[in-house]
């Protein structure tokens, strides 16, 4: 008698594969290797404004040019620094000490020489956007002018395209 | 007797049938893990053209559904997998110009102007140099195209 109770208690995994291999199916066809993801950059839009402004903008400009990353800040485009290209961390620290001066400032305009290369402009973007070193952060102001902590430094890319 | 003894060997041999999957099961749920772990919740999906290595970055934005512009190292230019011509100096490209004027008319044929879809996204190869980026943004902006979205991949 005990034995024939044993024997009904065995577990039937039929119904279980089955919708394992139903997944598997759904995730092999979804798959995608390479992690894909995007950075956002808008067409650079002209206009002209008679109003007075309270604050000089930051006019943020980062020429890149061979192995110099120059950054230059205003509308009479001064010079504020020259980082050189292999050193990104000095880039990434300076633009740190911009953001606490301008802090309501979010955007960088890119204007790289016509041979730099894509992958050294995603390298500099990279460095432009964020802070890249782990658990710093600094203080921003949102719409309403409330300060939050963020690592977000100018992720607003616009690429120069003037000849 | 003889038959006896036959009849219960075969019901013995029967029983003793019974397959183990406990194997193929192990097999599945590290599939399923291997499966859940590389998903990727972006709804776009790119089938890179051939000789297109995509330069790695931090970025942690998911991609979305638009046109794809891909360029590769030897400059040729496709529209969603169509080659449509090679991407030369300065200036606008006229056949990839002609190329996302036809593909705007075919999609965006009854919407009004300001409901036209902005974004397109630019696949360039690593090695590529600026003006050739430049040419392509230039041409994709002259196209109404004015939300470039740079894709990258995730660098781990």
């Amino acid at each position: 008698m005990r034995r024939k109770m044993k024997k009904t208690a065995k577990l039937n995994l039929i119904p279980i594969l089955d919708a394992i291999f139903i997944f598997i199916f759904f995730l092999l066809m979804s798959a995608q290797f390479i992690d894909i993801y995007q950075i956002g950059s808008d067409a650079p839009i002209t206009s002209t404004s008679t109003e007075k402004l309270d604050k000089k903008p930051l006019n943020l400009t980062l020429e890149l040019n061979g192995e110099k990353v120059i950054v230059k800040t205003g509308l009479s485009e001064k010079v504020y620094k020259t980082v050189n290209y292999r050193d990104l961390a000095s880039l990434n620290e300076t633009l740190i000490e911009l953001k606490k001066q301008h802090p309501s400032e979010d955007s960088a305009i890119i204007k790289p020489a016509h041979n730099f290369k894509y992958k050294r402009i995603v390298k500099v973007i990279d460095n432009t956007r964020e802070i890249t070193k782990p658990n710093v952060y600094i203080t921003a102001l949102d719409d309403q002018n409330k300060k939050f902590a963020t690592k977000k430094l100018f992720d607003k890319i616009i690429f120069d395209t003037q000849d | 007797m003889k038959r006896m003894f036959f009849n219960n060997y075969k019901r013995e041999k029967k029983e003793q049938m019974d397959l183990d999957i406990t194997s193929l099961l192990d097999v599945l749920v590290i599939l399923l893990v291997f499966l859940l772990k590389s998903y990727n919740a972006s709804e776009l999906k790119i089938n890179l053209v051939k000789d297109l290595v995509v330069p790695k970055s931090e970025a942690r934005i998911l991609g979305n559904h638009a046109i794809i512009v891909q360029v590769d190292k030897d400059k040729k230019i496709y529209v969603n997998k169509e080659e449509v011509g090679f991407a030369y100096g300065a200036g606008q490209n006229n056949a990839l110009l002609a190329k996302l004027n036809e593909m705007r008319a075919d999609i965006d044929k009854d919407l009004t102007e300001s409901k036209k879809d902005k974004k397109i996204n630019l696949v360039f190869d690593e090695k590529l140099p600026y003006n050739v980026m430049k040419t392509v943004m230039h041409t994709s902006a002259m196209a109404g195209y004015t939300e470039f979205k740079f894709i990258v991949q995730g660098n781990y």
